[in-house]
């Protein structure tokens, strides 16, 4: 305390139940306007806050309820609203505000209105232990990218894959490869961003070898096929150039593949 | 009064980025050291603006507008004069904010402070110009905006001047790009460009305010057509304020905010018929729902210059008969052989995957509507890409000429089997916008093939356009991914039977605890 | 098109009532008369340089030889006010061959040869470019760095002028009336392309150098560039569909020397 409150308002900061309402509009402030501006995150859910301010009065009603002094202290304003005669205009607004509220949400509730279907989607189908590349059977289980093999010729590799990207995968993957390209936008889902812990940072190479080559259209039931943007690149790109772009993904992001042995490896920065 | 204190706001907000201007250029960039700028540029920059910065990286031929040629020291969006170099703080925004409706993202969030402004630092490099002292980047000082201006006297005022100044010779008469000279523009590297549409100010590359379309007028988009309106300012042939109001009626044509995509169109029941006419004053009730489209990206051969950016979709229907109406801005009723030659020009800057390059042609302007053929009780549907051999989807085609619209199945992209019924068609072309309207049946014989409408549920609906006279046919088109369709039964009485009880009983209760308390205070 | 043409002219009036506006209206237009009037002056006599009084004389013609191409007809049906100025259909100005033979708007200038270290005033009086019937005049001019273009629009309707320069910054102004605007240039190049955006068929070149020894070829065909210092010279000839030719010139005193070329129709 810098400054000396005035004494009005030092009564107020000093009883229960004002630090109750100043801690919960605390709390919203927090979750809704503080936390996404964090770097990483995103704006919270509306069920999201819900849950964190239901939680926050729990705490602050065990917390006051837990000496019968405070809680008679607490509960005074509210008694004084109830019964005071010069709080006729408070207690009749309150009435009036709790009552509309409450109407508001039921007819939120009954309102039928058509909205669109959920769209459960698994993001890393199971993938199969064979597929056919322009007529070539290719293994995917415990395959690793070919070209890492050759250390000396990576840097031809990389920048080989480096062309591939922004020749094609830009457009819906974007300059930060986070999924937010300037086409990204027209689509549902997202195009995936690579940036993120949870795309190619949890995926071994041949898992994604398979993505890029039979693209949306190879996708198994639950990975909603019909929706998906991803090109089939096998009808654009040789095996090499996949194999580059991967590489490229990897190095670009600073991500590691998952890999067969030690699986466990893989989300290391 | 209320114009006052928007003024008085604006001016405000001016004045901070007066001193914030007159202090950054100088401090910004001058020492920064350009190595730790260059692994910047080569890492996240180079895909697109060329090792070189000449704005030849391998992504560069699949956009327009292109990347940005640093060689040349020309800019777009600036402060400073047309002529003059952009302050620092010029270069910094672009980086940071990005360049709306192009590829160019908002760096802020995505490179640290340190890293945007060593990139900047590199960027001027390029360009012999940054380190001629003889350059003087100052800012142009601006006025601040005259208020009243959403007013209908402002608006008219503006609009005399879109008149007068000649506006409309490139950007059309109602402002979507679609003036007698749009047909012949290029920027300075002889690549096509197009006159703004000035109805989706969401996507101008300097930002949409009325300040940054005042300020565009100003100082011109250099290396463009679009020129600078500061020597009529400078010879009094045009007042400050006129030329605030011509960007305060510029920023009206479009919406206020940038529109909202919301996933499901709904179509309100209403009595009477349902509008067959694109020009039904039944319309401009309706609510409209925006649903972005961008290039084919996916099928060879790809499309990366998408014409339409975006259809504007409205619905109603009376129990029995659906009416849906898509409205686009299209700066040509194609087809238009006075375009072929701007044709040819997109068509031989983009990116291409044929062998052969194509050649212009006048094709005509295209519009399909897509549905599953059947609702489906699961999240299953066709392939949104116009489906599958296997599993075809329904669509609606329109076709400016012959001008008709026909029914049909999709069978991916390359196959669309004509069905003998076809939904009815009315097509208007005013001023660079279609407004197209089908009407057809809820219900309808060929169960088999087409899809049957049915109120309150959700009706996957997707959406395809070409502009024949940008060289769109066939795979070369604007997309959309799936949305819906929702016939909406019209509200019932008893819907508000619960609320009612609800807030009958919640007043009752309320009062009880009141009661119960006053009686008991009392009593103590 | 009328109605436009109608609120061009309330511009024009608005202007006009418009206090100082009218006052710098009419002395735009006086500045510009004058202006005019020494820029032919200089073409004629390029000014001369100090030390160089009298100085020697290249002259030369410009000869065409080949089937000149036809230059691409214009559409000005957009612009009535333009399309009244002319009797028959007029014709952008790519290759312009005089009756006798030669081909007009030629650009010679000195490439070099010119002392290091010589310095030449700047002239005070302004080149001018005038946009009139929806043409530049002239096609090809010549000016020095430092020195004024005053650019100028007779026709009072929409024009944009654009530099196209890469030494030069490129401008992109705009004049939907009629009013002069003065830019300089602040580095030798030739040619700095200008070109109105609105008429795709408007286009100048515009030399830029550091002195004064340049002119450009007339409906003669015919080019003079005086006051030159005893030196020996490469001449450029540039045309803008044909290229540039250079020639060797060495004169002493105040000598006069031919230096002729030949384009060939491609």
């Amino acid at each position: 305390m810098s400054a000396p409150l005035p004494p009005a308002l030092r009564r107020y900061a000093g009883h229960p139940f004002w630090q109750a309402v100043a801690i919960l509009v605390l709390a919203y402030v927090l979750v809704v306007w503080v936390v996404p501006l964090l770097p990483g995150s995103a704006i919270v859910p509306k069920s999201v806050v819900l849950q964190y301010m239901v939680t926050v009065l729990v705490g602050v009603l065990i917390y006051v309820s837990d000496s019968e002094a405070r809680w008679t202290r607490f509960k005074e304003p509210i008694n004084a609203m109830l019964v005071e005669p010069r709080l006729r205009v408070v207690r009749s607004g309150v009435l009036t505000a709790v009552t509309a509220v409450v109407g508001l949400v039921a007819y939120g509730q009954v309102k039928t209105t058509v909205a669109a279907p959920p769209n459960l989607r698994s993001i890393h189908p199971a993938p199969p232990t064979e597929i056919t590349f322009r007529g070539k059977s290719i293994t995917l289980t415990g395959l690793e990218n070919p070209l890492r093999q050759h250390a000396d010729s990576l840097p031809t590799y990389l920048a080989e894959g480096k062309q591939v990207y922004y020749r094609n995968c830009l457009p819906c993957h974007g300059d930060h490869l986070d999924g937010l390209g300037h086409y990204a936008s027209g689509f549902n889902p997202l195009p995936a961003n690579f940036q993120d812990n949870g795309t190619i940072a949890q995926l071994t190479e041949s898992f994604v070898f398979w993505r890029v080559a039979k693209g949306g259209p190879g996708l198994p039931r639950e990975g909603t096929p019909w929706n998906s943007a991803m090109p089939k690149w096998e009808d654009f790109l040789t095996e090499r150039e996949i194999w580059s772009v991967i590489l490229f993904l990897y190095d670009q992001t600073g991500w590691k593949p998952r890999t067969w042995e030690k699986a466990e490896s893989g989300g290391a920065k | 009064m209320t114009g006052g204190r928007a003024a008085g706001r604006t001016g405000g907000r001016m004045l901070a980025l007066a001193v914030l201007l007159s202090v950054s250029p100088t401090v910004l960039l001058s020492a920064q050291d350009t190595t730790a700028g260059k692994k910047v540029y080569v890492k996240w920059c180079a895909g697109c603006h060329g090792e070189s910065g000449a704005g030849d990286g391998p992504a560069a031929d699949a956009m327009l507008p292109r990347p940005r040629n640093f060689t040349g020291a020309v800019y777009k969006i600036r402060t400073t004069a047309s002529g003059q170099l952009p302050t620092d703080a010029d270069l910094m925004r672009a980086i940071d904010e990005g360049l709306p409706a192009s590829a160019m993202p908002a760096w802020k969030g995505r490179l640290s402070d340190a890293e945007r402004r060593d990139v900047a630092a590199y960027v001027k490099t390029f360009s012999a110009f940054f380190s001629d002292t003889s350059q003087h980047i100052v800012p142009l000082k601006f006025a601040s905006a005259p208020g009243g201006g959403s007013g209908a006297a402002a608006l008219k005022t503006g609009r005399l001047f879109y008149d007068s100044i000649g506006c409309r010779k490139c950007h059309g008469d109602q402002g979507r790009g679609d003036g007698p000279s749009a047909n012949t523009l290029k920027d300075d590297a002889g690549f096509p460009i197009f006159a703004a549409d000035l109805h989706q100010s969401w996507r101008f590359r300097g930002g949409a305010s009325v300040e940054d379309i005042y300020r565009r007028l100003r100082t011109g988009l250099d290396g463009t057509p679009m020129p600078s309106f500061s020597d009529l300012i400078d010879q009094k042939f045009l007042t400050d304020e006129e030329l605030w109001r011509l960007a305060q009626y510029v920023r009206s044509l479009s919406p206020a905010q940038p529109p909202d995509v919301r996933d499901v169109v709904h179509a309100p029941q209403i009595a009477g018929a349902v509008p067959a006419s694109p020009n039904d004053s039944t319309w401009a009730r309706v609510d409209r729902y925006w649903f972005p489209l961008v290039g084919q990206v996916i099928r060879k051969p790809r499309w990366f210059a998408p014409a339409v950016a975006g259809v504007w979709v409205q619905a109603v229907h009376d129990g029995k008969t659906v009416a849906l109406r898509v409205s686009w801005d299209d700066r040509t009723q194609s087809p238009d052989t006075s375009w072929l030659a701007f044709e040819q020009r997109v068509l031989e800057t983009m990116a291409n995957d044929d062998s052969i390059a194509p050649k212009a042609a006048p094709w005509p302007d295209q519009l399909a509507v897509q549905f599953p053929r059947h609702l489906s009780e699961g999240m299953e549907r066709p392939y949104f890409l116009m489906g599958s051999a296997t599993d075809p989807v329904y669509q609606w085609r329109w076709t400016s000429q012959p001008a008709r619209v026909v029914a049909g199945l999709g069978r991916g992209l390359e196959q669309f089997d004509t069905l003998p019924a076809a939904p009815a068609g009315q097509a208007a072309y005013d001023h660079g916008e279609w407004r197209v309207v089908f009407t057809r049946a809820l219900a309808t014989p060929d169960t088999g093939n087409e899809v049957q409408l049915a109120p309150g549920r959700a009706i996957p609906m997707a959406f395809f356009a070409w502009d024949g006279s940008s060289g769109e046919h066939g795979s070369r088109m604007a997309v959309s991914t799936w949305y819906f369709l929702a016939l909406d039964r019209p509200t019932s009485p008893t819907v508000f039977v619960s609320p009612v009880i609800a807030m009958v009983v919640t007043l009752g209760l309320g009062m009880l605890v009141i009661a119960r308390a006053q009686r008991r205070a009392a009593g103590v | 098109m009328h109605k436009q043409l109608g609120l061009v002219g309330a511009l024009a009036i608005t202007v006009a009532a418009g206090g100082c506006g009218g006052g710098g209206q009419e002395r735009a237009g006086a500045e510009s008369a004058a202006a005019g009037s020494t820029a032919v002056a200089q073409a004629a006599e390029a000014p001369a340089a100090p030390g160089a009084q009298g100085g020697a004389t290249i002259t030369g013609k410009i000869k065409f030889t080949g089937k000149a191409p036809a230059n691409p007809a214009i559409d000005m049906s957009e612009e009535p006010k333009c399309k009244a100025k002319y009797t028959s259909t007029p014709h952008e100005e790519i290759v312009v061959v005089n009756p006798n033979g030669t081909l007009a708007n030629v650009f010679v200038y000195v490439k070099s040869g010119l002392p290091a270290n010589a310095t030449y005033p700047t002239p005070a009086t302004p080149v001018e470019i005038d946009q009139d019937g929806c043409h530049y005049k002239p096609h090809v001019l010549g000016i020095m760095v430092g020195q004024t273009l005053a650019i100028k629009n007779a026709d009072g309707i929409l024009h944009n002028i654009k530099a196209k320069g890469v030494k030069n910054r490129p401008f992109n102004i705009s004049q939907p009336t009629t009013m002069t605007s003065n830019r300089t240039f602040t580095a030798a190049e030739v040619m700095v392309p200008l070109e109105c955006n609105v008429h795709g068929w408007m286009h100048a070149w515009l030399g830029v150098l550091p002195h004064p020894f340049y002119a450009v070829s007339g409906t003669d065909g015919s080019f003079t560039i005086k006051g030159l210092p005893a030196g020996t010279y490469t001449i450029e000839a540039w045309h803008e569909k044909y290229g540039t030719q250079t020639a060797t010139v060495t004169v002493t005193g105040s000598e006069t020397k031919t230096a002729d070329f030949s384009f060939a129709a491609k």
